[in-house]
């Protein structure tokens, strides 16, 4: 990773950025306002070979929430090289991408095809894109069995579920229980709002995760979009003593002390870094935050890394 | 030089904000490099009477005219705007105000909306329309207020050549005529930068090749937002560093006549 600079705010003239060095600002950003002069938190050079630098981030930086575009776009591959360009030009070096069908429910056919879109996209970004696994819980069966071809023989991370049903129904159980067989986490979309959302009545919410998660708690889950599922406050409250659900920073809300809140109430080792496609977004709110450099670090890819490395296949 | 047109001081009814005073903002800024900062009443968007939150945001930033320039907020169906108006630009010095028509519960085609736009306009002051002050979904049990339709934004500007618009906190438009090319608009409008996207859709690209770099301008939403993606946006934005110069800071600057 070739990162020579990072820049957070500069003054004018602006030096020129660097791929993949946004976000290795956020941290040193984060030092910077932990004590170090403001300059030194804005241009922080990537340490030679052979040296340390403490005040660098040298991990991965991985967004836990990204998709590829369903190919009844017509601009699909175009808008897939552009999601890999943003990462590119934002710091971020894997994209844990799902394809989901246009319309919900998905059918058998319409999921299974997607994932075999995810998988092509995998081996069209080798190490960039890393796939999770859609299914429609009520397809029962063949929905277990493309999670089990898709992590054992596609090497698929883990499993995506949206809103067909909201996740602490019974239907849901059996892609839980495989998920733990396997050792791999699920992404659960999610949203809280204060009104009911009729378009999406089988929405889950945060309180609804950590239901699941005291029914399971060997199981690893990720309540998808604390910043673009309602109310975010609500959220990171309901799932304070759920300690086997992580939350993702994802979403186009930038509020002001989101990713604070979630990190001060459940700890930085239970918040995941992600984007769900808003690029700018997901790496702002992550470099805004008044977090040490450590927290930042567990957020943008240690986590998900840890997360990642309990698979059991 | 920075120059964020979106920006906020005070309460807000539904969430807590923090860097809401002058202090903590000034504070915020000088972390980000941010030289000034258009602010007006976070608290004027719920309180009945708007103007008590420009007295507010008048006494905040009386020693800090330098960095933190501040607009009214002013509701034009509330008894004595003519007196607010007058007040917060000959006595507050205000150089703008803040129109939230969803929020204060008018049409922008109303005859006192009109009327107050005109009063504006012959002041020399900019009216800057806020198109969401939060995002739908996380709304409040209280309340469901809309985002501004663009479509009513088209409207307003046509019938308002002479008045100059700064919209905040919009998306979509290049998807309606404020955001085309050759859209028979009158130039008296620009477009803040807080939720457009830079990459994927790269709306901000888009419209600088549309309308031209000094149509857009560069903007925050702080202390509602964090101040860091917009600066991201800027860092990443495929555009020459003059016209990333006027969108940081000239555009508002010729515009606040600073």
């Amino acid at each position: 990773m070739a990162v020579s600079r990072i820049t957070s705010c500069p003054p004018s003239p602006q030096p020129r950025i660097s791929r993949r060095t946004l976000l290795k600002g956020s941290v040193a950003l984060a030092l910077g306002t932990a004590g170090q002069s403001p300059a030194h938190s804005m241009a922080v050079e990537k340490p030679e070979a052979g040296t340390s630098n403490s005040t660098l981030y040298k991990g991965k930086v991985i967004d836990c929430h990204a998709h590829l575009n369903h190919r009844s776009r017509a601009t699909w591959e175009a808008d897939d090289g552009k999601l890999i360009e943003a990462a590119d030009k934002l710091g971020i070096d894997q994209l844990c991408c799902s394809t989901l069908t246009p319309h919900q429910p998905a059918t058998a056919d319409g999921f299974r095809e997607c994932n075999q879109w995810t998988a092509d996209g995998m081996r069209r970004f080798p190490g960039r894109v890393l796939g999770y696994c859609y299914v429609n819980p009520g397809y029962g069966r063949e929905a277990l069995d493309e999670i089990r071809r898709c992590i054992e023989d596609e090497e698929f991370i883990g499993i995506k579920l949206y809103n067909e049903y909201t996740c602490t129904e019974p239907v849901v159980f059996p892609v839980v229980e495989l998920a733990i067989e396997l050792g791999v986490p699920i992404l659960q979309h999610a949203l809280h709002s204060h009104y009911f959302v009729e378009e999406q009545p089988r929405m889950s919410d945060g309180g609804h995760l950590a239901e699941l998660a005291g029914r399971y708690p060997e199981a690893m889950l990720i309540c998808a979009h604390i910043s673009g599922g309602g109310d975010w406050e609500w959220t990171i409250k309901a799932l304070l003593h759920a300690p086997n659900v992580l939350l993702d920073t994802s979403g186009s809300v930038t509020d002001d002390g989101t990713v604070e809140m979630a990190a001060s109430m459940v700890g930085a080792d239970r918040v995941v870094f992600g984007c769900d496609s808003s690029m700018t977004a997901g790496v702002g709110k992550i470099r805004g935050a008044n977090l040490s450099a450590q927290d930042k670090q567990k957020i943008l890819g240690e986590n998900m890394t840890k997360l990642l490395r309990r698979r059991k296949s | 030089m920075i120059v964020d047109v979106n920006a906020y001081l005070g309460h807000f009814a539904f969430r807590r904000l923090q860097h809401n005073t002058a202090a903590s903002l000034l504070e915020l800024m000088d972390s980000r490099k941010i030289d000034k900062a258009v602010v007006s009443s976070a608290s004027s968007i719920t309180y009945r009477n708007a103007h008590a939150g420009n007295e507010e945001i008048a006494a905040e930033v009386r020693d800090h005219h330098d960095r933190l320039i501040p607009f009214a907020v002013i509701n034009p169906f509330y008894a004595g705007w003519q007196d607010d108006l007058k007040i917060c630009h000959e006595e507050f010095g205000m150089a703008g105000l803040r129109l939230y028509p969803k929020w204060h519960n008018y049409q922008l085609s109303s005859p006192c909306c009109r009327e107050l736009v005109n009063a504006a306009t012959e002041r020399g002051m900019i009216i800057s329309i806020p198109i969401r002050v939060e995002d739908n979904r996380q709304r409040s049990w209280l309340l469901d207020v809309p985002d501004v339709p663009l479509e009513e934004i088209v409207e307003l500007v046509k019938v308002h050549p002479k008045a100059r618009f700064i919209l905040l906190n919009g998306m979509g438009y290049t998807r309606c005529p404020l955001g085309r090319k050759d859209n028979d608009l009158p130039s008296n409008y620009a477009i803040g930068l807080s939720r457009l996207s830079a990459v994927l859709a790269n709306e901000l690209g888009q419209l600088i090749t549309n309308m031209g770099a000094e149509r857009v301008m560069f903007g925050t939403g702080m202390p509602f937002n964090y101040p860091d993606p917009a600066l991201v946006k800027l860092e990443i934005l495929d555009a020459s560093e003059a016209d990333k110069e006027k969108i940081r800071s000239q555009n508002a600057m010729t515009w606040l006549r600073l």
